[in-house]
């Protein structure tokens, strides 16, 4: 993923910018889903301006409820949609459109563009940088630490545990291998991505469908809000109908938010899953 | 009864005028005409970062891109010889999304604004010059129609491609998916400067309308009529693709603009070029600008869903009528 | 000086080295079968078809030296289809001949009352019957006011009346010093003309006065029927 600006240096100019903004009251708008979730961690509640048009739906959002209160982007909206909250930071990511970045820029409204949130390092660092143009570090090393804490009690409990060998199918022919929110959710849950070890994939692709079929899984992991809905298509679908797994219905469910997360609320993920897999270490 | 048509021209320009008018009062920050007045002036600073940053590279754009694709259409009626035909008949525009989906995919789009666009027209021009090498020297329009499909059909399956099988997130495929449904959201003065060659191409336009009116019932009848027709078809060819390219590198793929506005005022005005020509400039720019206010102020559609939506019943009742 | 000089014409699966002159003044028949060639070798002698290798010249003139331009005030050529895909009004498209002369209205008039157009000279050419539409290519034509015509098949779809009629003006041009060279079936007609030209199979079979041209055995041979000129039934043109 080509960054389109040398990232360290970027952050400074804007950190220097934003000590020299911090006279004025803060209003931030946050155009994406995961700088939704990191800007309610470290925000105060008058810091927020608006938020993105996904935060309040459940398939992508981990903050639904807290969300509510606070007004809403239009979704696919242009500049002006956003600068009518009058904010003075706007968050963005990386695959945000460069014309909608530029625009806002060129209104003299600072701007902050994510573009390492892979990992959960990556999201501590998100939650720190704009903790800092915020004014609210404390918040930040506060809910990092719960965060670090609640990763090593589980880390502990899964240790010298079996990893389950598991698949994520989807229904859009595609299926996430090395390299995606799923292999951190793996990693951390105690669980092997047959995509990424048996299959070598990277990235959301088409998985190979006549050899997934030699593939030993032991469960599938599927996301939604009910097993039997989520599982439903795949039984229609091949090569998923055909493997052993999907027909002994050996299915776990997470919630649709958790294996796309790009913020620090990918420990629910971590934390579902491994119960989800390993519920004799969580009695 | 040339009489009736000559009101045609000032009444496009003077909706024209009005649409003008309403794409800068109208937006997603609710401005009263007070303070879109000063913020013409520079007197309000967020009224004029919002005139003049977002709503007006916004409207020209829309008004260029609007008379680009109309007059490319008209250009292609009539050299095809049939009121049916459009831009994208020779893979212009199909090779302008191709260049764009890759730059997309590949993230080159984001390093900076130019790329895109840039991308998008050297696709075009690759397409369009395959084209021209497969119909040969002096090739019989059918001849450059057949290889205008198979192009079409070979870069639709690149984007296909590109869109299932290379982009290493979704976010990327909706990008893409957002390009080619053609759209004016964010228009930068970066874009303007791009599109704005369509005003020379445009003029170079106007003189040909008398010959084009010959080529347009016969290429042969016109050659014996004095029409020098292998140099007219070029030039014709040459600036309805640098037109379509243009409109197509800026806002995607914008369909039905050029089918409907050529033949809608040409059922209004007559069919004569000299006449056309400049009412279709006008009420082409008109119509896109009609449409994407449409696109504004409902629900945040898209410019081609837009006039997908006119353009496609429209479309049909006009062959209704027509048998 | 010859009006109309063709040389070798040779077009590849179409005319087979096919040389013709035609006088001044004269009305010439080219007659032959359906796929002989008659439209190819007008198209030759208008300029139209610059892959086929022909010497072509116009009242001693090189067809290659005439620019475009002047070729229009020329020679007018009427093709064998008449579509026409847009609306313009049957007066807009015959003032299409005056194009080469600077778009002036001269004779534009005069050429719509001469085709019997003038009723309908504000209307579509596109909702004309098939007759109609081919008398308004022979309108532009005549408002070319050129000194060469080849009309292919100009009366096919034109009824007695209207047939007769674009003859009486094939001999009008003839009487004023133009030359009219026209394809057309009807044998009968035929040999009333001043001269003729057989094709067959792409080849030149016979040219000359239509006695010469119409014999038992050419007719035979070329045609595959049995005629011959009889007395009796009659039709002048006057």
């Amino acid at each position: 993923m080509p960054a389109f600006v040398p990232t360290p240096l970027y952050l400074v100019l804007m950190l220097a910018s934003a000590q020299l903004a911090l006279s004025t009251p803060i209003r931030v708008v946050s155009q994406t889903v995961g700088s939704d979730e990191l800007l309610l961690a470290v925000a105060e509640p008058s810091q927020i301006a608006a938020l993105s048009h996904l935060a309040i739906d459940p398939s992508f959002s981990a903050i639904v409820k807290e969300a509510q209160p606070y007004p809403r982007i239009t979704p696919g909206g242009d500049a002006e949609s956003i600068l009518k909250f009058s904010p003075t930071l706007v968050l963005f990511a990386n695959y945000s459109r460069v014309e909608l970045v530029e625009q806002v820029r060129r209104a003299h409204v600072q701007v902050i563009v994510l573009d390492r949130y892979a990992t959960l390092a990556d999201a501590y660092a998100n939650l720190r940088l704009l903790a800092h143009a915020l004014g609210t570090d404390a918040r930040a090393e506060k809910v990092i630490a719960d965060c670090t804490h609640r990763v090593a009690t589980l880390e502990a409990k899964l240790r010298g545990v079996k990893p389950v060998r598991v698949i994520a199918p989807s229904i859009y022919a595609l299926i996430p291998g090395d390299q995606t929110t799923f292999q951190d959710l793996c990693d951390h849950a105690g669980a092997e991505n047959l995509a990424a070890t048996i299959g070598h994939l990277y990235g959301h692709v088409s998985p190979p469908s006549e050899q997934m079929l030699t593939w030993p899984v032991d469960r599938i992991v599927v996301a939604g809000f009910n097993l039997n809905e989520a599982m439903a298509p795949l039984r229609n679908l091949p090569p998923y109908s055909l493997m052993p797994a999907v027909r002994e219905n050996r299915a776990v469910l997470i919630d649709p938010y958790e294996i796309s997360c790009v913020s620090h609320h990918r420990i629910d993920g971590y934390e579902r899953l491994a119960h989800e897999l390993h519920p004799e270490v969580f009695k | 009864m040339s009489q009736n048509r000559n009101w045609l021209l000032p009444l496009s320009a003077g909706a024209l005028a009005l649409l003008i008018v309403a794409s800068l009062w109208v937006g997603d920050l609710p401005l009263s005409p007070t303070r879109v007045w000063a913020g013409l002036w520079h007197h309000d600073e967020l009224a004029a970062t919002v005139l003049w940053q977002i709503r007006l590279p916004r409207l020209i754009v829309a008004v260029l891109i609007g008379a680009a694709l109309s007059s490319s259409g008209l250009v292609m009626q009539a050299y095809f010889r049939n009121s049916l035909a459009s831009p994208g008949l020779l893979g212009v525009s199909s090779g302008g999304a191709a260049g764009a989906v890759i730059a997309i995919a590949s993230g080159w789009s984001a390093v900076s604004l130019f790329i895109l666009p840039a991308a998008s027209i050297v696709g075009a021009l690759v397409a369009t010059s395959a084209v021209l090498i497969l119909a040969r020297r002096g090739a019989s329009t059918e001849r450059l129609l057949l290889a205008g499909i198979a192009l079409n059909a070979l870069l639709g399956a690149i984007t296909s491609y590109v869109l299932t099988g290379y982009t290493l997130t979704y976010e990327r495929n909706a990008q893409i998916l957002f390009w080619l449904m053609g759209g004016l959201e964010d228009r930068t003065w970066e874009h303007v400067w791009v599109v704005l060659p369509v005003v020379v191409v445009a003029a170079l336009l106007w003189p040909l309308g008398r010959s084009m009116d010959l080529v347009s019932l016969g290429s042969e009848e016109a050659q014996s009529l004095g029409v020098d027709v292998r140099h007219l078809h070029r030039k014709m060819l040459v600036l309805a693709t640098v037109l379509t390219a243009l409109a197509t590198a800026v806002a995607g793929a914008v369909g039905f603009v050029g089918l409907i506005v050529p033949h809608s005022f040409r059922l209004l005005s007559g069919p004569e070029h000299r006449r056309l020509v400049p009412v279709t400039l006008i009420g082409g720019a008109g119509f896109v600008l009609a449409c994407d206010l449409v696109a504004r102020t409902v629900g945040h559609l898209r410019l081609g869903i837009v006039t997908a939506l006119i353009g496609g019943p429209f479309f049909l009742w006009l062959l209704r009528r027509e048998r | 000086m010859n009006a109309l000089e063709i040389n070798h014409a040779q077009v590849p699966a179409r005319l087979d080295n096919v040389s013709v002159t035609l006088g001044v003044g004269r009305v010439v028949g080219l007659i032959g079968p359906n796929g002989s060639g008659k439209s190819t070798l007008l198209q030759v002698a208008a300029g139209l078809l610059p892959e086929g290798k022909a010497d072509v010249l116009w009242h001693g003139r090189k067809l290659e030296e005439i620019p475009v331009i002047e070729r229009a005030r020329q020679l007018a050529w009427v093709p064998q289809e008449a579509r026409f895909e847009f609306g313009f009004t049957v007066r807009a498209v015959v003032a299409q001949g005056r194009f080469a002369h600077g778009d002036d209205e001269r004779g534009v008039d005069d050429a719509l009352q001469r085709l019997d157009l003038w009723s309908l000279r504000d209307r579509p050419v596109n909702r004309l019957s098939g007759g109609e539409r081919h008398r308004v290519l022979l309108a532009r034509a005549l408002a070319t006011d050129a000194k060469l015509h080849l009309w292919d098949e100009p009366l096919a779809q034109l009824d007695p009346r209207h047939g007769l009629n674009v003859l009486a003006l094939a001999r009008e041009l003839a009487r004023a010093g133009r030359t009219v060279w026209f394809s057309l079936h009807d044998l009968r007609l035929a040999h009333r003309l001043d001269e003729l030209v057989l094709l067959q199979r792409g080849q030149l079979r016979a040219a000359g006065a239509p006695s010469t041209v119409l014999t038992e055995e050419a007719l035979a041979d070329v045609f595959g029927i049995r005629l011959r000129p009889a007395e009796g039934f009659d039709l002048e043109i006057y």
